[in-house]
């Protein structure tokens, strides 16, 4: 489960996030939709504890992510907007290095397993990873964060850029971690994805948590209208 | 978790194929400063033996003269007597019966011999005579065959395996370290990593150790390689303290250029301005500051010029003769072959020259100690100033414990005037008890035996140097250390 409680955060006198309260439950897919600079990657790095709060909590799982970042950092896996690898192992050596920095370690077979699963051509396993496209990367993330045996997810803007095919297959594959209990947040700005893969939606804007949605309750054309109304709008009528 | 980081890290050097080829680089350069270096004591050890050698042949030459006329004297009977300056050669008394012949016209060489360690750091060795004629003449002889030129700024000279620690293993670290954590910041790969139970200061651990390792193997591995084929004495204890002294300097020089690249990588931003600043500093703690620094000895305490020194000396000369001669003697002082035979006066100059050296020596000394003492001042001043760059405190470090340092070779000098006394006192005085010198005697002339520094002494000038370094390393780890415990991945 992930949780944040009126959690703030100031960069210098920018106000990134102005008290914001959110639960993931487990089996949850959030999505956290918003203009660039409505404080959807803050929120994530701050869960990652890369970035420290200026004022509230952010918990994963009920442990508070600044008090044991390692702790929490267990039950953690994050799959940035580009997954970043070591350009000069192959796939099958950064899936095992990131799964024992996880403190996992699997057979051989079992590694072969998690790429397999997200998707990765067999032939590109024992490849050196510098010549691999965004969508190629993206999977590896996947199959790292699988490995992982994460109780929680977090994603910012994972499919951004990807192809459509590349980017419906990589929404199957979070309906597939969805399947294992595990919380997910994913910072987005596809709507028409977060309604097809999330089962919960917020809308956020300028640090502000402006509405949330279950994606069950709307409509595409609906999700659109109000996201858009938010956009648009004044933001201080809808203000906490 | 360590290990498994330390590892992946090892392979990702292993992988930079920019390290490898500074790697065969710096072993080239440890190869041919090896080399270079052993070369240099080589050269050194056989310009002594040679001299010595020469000398000991003449001395043997008028020892043969001696028996042979011993053996006459015994056969044909009479007096073995002592030789006036005009003998006559292959009739009477040889040369080698005067006390004052032998003392003078041959000469005794001291040597002040390497220790095991020297061909790794030359330092000063090659600028100071590691071999000095011994004779009845003035001081003189001992001492111009200084160079006179400032130590620290001839010590960089030489090519040499602390040439290649001071300079360029540091260039090494930065190249492995420049991008320490900016690399991994820029590929992205930093946030894939610190998502994972893992802390800043773990990561740069493992990173630093990693790299260490390597930098370790090389300078153990060809520091040992080095030693045993051009050091000496490996059979000896005093060689391997030395050179556990040597690793344990080299190690913290090592890790103050570690910590250096740790700070820049905390508070830096992009590798290429990290590395711009690294190289910066390498600049102006490697080559600048000790430049400066020998500057400022020079120019607050110069050293008079071999020019003035010897000019100096030919005034005391001719100002000693001027007081005691006539023309007529002045002439006959120079010209001894002309002396009226039978004239006992050519006795008399010879000992008057004996005199007249010691009150040349008398003169000159004042400006020979003036000399020593300004650089005893220079050197001074550099072991004063040798905490603003840890390149003169290696430097220094390793000249001490290679036995190539300025104070161990006033420490030789002291016993060469002390020496150079015992020479004079035997020869004068038998000279002038006109003594013939007997076969014999040629077994009892002094002999020099250099008295090695107490190795206490050695470690007692190190500790500042040492120390120095360590402190150094541990203000700049200390730093980023503390800072990297709030360190924030993201920023806005």
């Amino acid at each position: 489960m992930l949780e944040a409680i009126n959690l703030k955060k100031t960069f210098g006198d920018y106000d990134a996030l102005k008290g914001l309260d959110l639960k993931v439950n487990p089996g949850d897919i959030y999505c956290l939709l918003g203009a660039n600079g409505a404080g959807k990657t803050t929120t994530i790095n701050l869960f990652l504890n890369f970035i420290h709060p200026t004022a509230g909590k952010a918990e994963v799982c009920g442990i508070d992510v600044t008090e044991q970042p390692l702790e929490t950092k267990k039950l953690l896996a994050y799959i940035p907007e580009q997954v970043m690898l070591y350009g000069n192992l192959t796939a099958l050596e950064n899936l095992r290095y990131f799964a024992q920095l996880g403190g996992h370690d699997y057979t051989e077979t079992e590694y072969k397993s998690f790429l397999d699963r997200c998707g990765l051509q067999s032939g590109a396993y024992i490849q050196r990873v510098h010549q691999f496209s965004k969508g190629m990367r993206q999977k590896v993330g996947v199959a790292i964060a699988l490995a992982k045996q994460a109780k929680a997810l977090l994603l910012d803007e994972p499919t951004s850029g990807l192809d459509p095919k590349a980017s419906n297959e990589f929404s199957a594959l979070l309906i597939q971690l969805k399947g294992d209990d595990a919380s997910i947040l994913m910072a987005t700005h596809d709507l028409f994805r977060a309604k097809e893969t999330g089962t919960r939606i917020g809308i956020m804007r300028e640090g502000r948590m402006m509405q949330e949605l279950g994606t069950d309750d709307v409509s595409h054309a609906d999700i659109e209208r109000i996201y858009l109304e938010h956009m648009h709008g004044d933001s201080s009528k809808y203000a906490a | 978790m360590l290990k498994l980081i330390i590892s992946h890290e090892t392979r990702q050097i292993m992988r930079t194929g920019a390290l490898w080829s500074i790697l065969i680089l710096l072993i080239g350069a440890i190869i041919f400063a090896s080399w270079s270096g052993g070369r240099s004591i080589e050269r050194q050890v056989e310009g002594a033996e040679a001299a010595v050698t020469f000398e000991n042949g003449l001395r043997d030459h008028m020892r043969k003269d001696t028996e042979k006329y011993a053996a006459q004297v015994e056969a044909e009977g009479g007096e073995y007597k002592f030789a006036t300056v005009r003998h006559a050669p292959g009739s009477g008394p040889p040369q080698g019966t005067n006390a004052g012949a032998v003392g003078a016209e041959t000469s005794k060489y001291v040597t002040l011999p390497p220790t095991g360690l020297a061909a790794l750091s030359v330092g000063q060795s090659d600028i100071q005579l590691n071999y000095l004629p011994i004779s009845l003449a003035t001081t003189l002889d001992v001492t111009k065959n200084l160079e006179l030129e400032n130590p620290v700024n001839l010590a960089t000279g030489s090519f040499d395996i602390a040439f290649v620690v001071i300079f360029l293993l540091p260039i090494f670290i930065l190249a492995m370290s420049y991008d320490l954590l900016s690399s991994e910041k820029e590929r992205g790969t930093l946030a894939m990593i610190l998502a994972h139970p893992i802390s800043v200061r773990e990561l740069m651990a493992s990173k630093i150790i990693s790299r260490a390792a390597v930098m370790l193997a090389v300078v153990l591995g060809f520091g040992l390689i080095a030693l045993i084929t051009v050091g000496t004495g490996l059979g000896t204890a005093d060689t391997w303290m030395r050179f556990a002294l040597w690793i344990l300097a080299t190690l913290l020089y090592l890790a103050f250029w570690f910590a250096l690249a740790v700070l820049v990588n905390v508070y830096g931003k992009n590798s290429a301005s990290n590395g711009t600043v690294l190289a910066g500093i390498w600049l102006i703690l490697v080559v600048i500051t000790p430049q400066l620094v020998s500057m400022l000895a020079t120019t607050i305490y110069p050293t008079p010029s071999r020019m003035e020194l010897t000019i100096a000396a030919r005034e005391a000369q001719t100002e000693a003769e001027k007081n005691f001669m006539s023309k007529l003697d002045e002439y006959y002082y120079d010209h001894l072959e002309f002396v009226p035979e039978g004239d006992e006066k050519a006795m008399d100059f010879l000992t008057l020259a004996q005199a007249n050296n010691n009150s040349i020596e008398k003169a000159v000394r004042p400006l020979y100690d003036n000399f020593q003492n300004q650089l005893n001042k220079q050197e001074a001043l550099v072991q004063r100033f040798q905490y603003l760059s840890p390149a003169i405190m290696m430097q220094l470090a390793l000249n001490e414990v290679s036995g190539t340092s300025a104070d161990r070779y006033e420490y030789f000098l002291s016993q060469v005037y002390v020496f150079h006394e015992e020479w004079k006192e035997y020869f004068s005085t038998k000279f002038l008890q006109r003594y013939p010198l007997k076969p014999a005697d040629y077994g009892s002339f002094p002999e020099f035996h250099y008295q090695e520094q107490p190795f206490g002494l050695v470690i007692a000038r190190l500790v500042p140097s040492l120390l120095g370094m360590l402190i150094l390393f541990l203000g700049v780890m200390l730093v980023p250390f503390l800072a990297l415990r709030n360190y924030q991945v993201a920023s806005r």
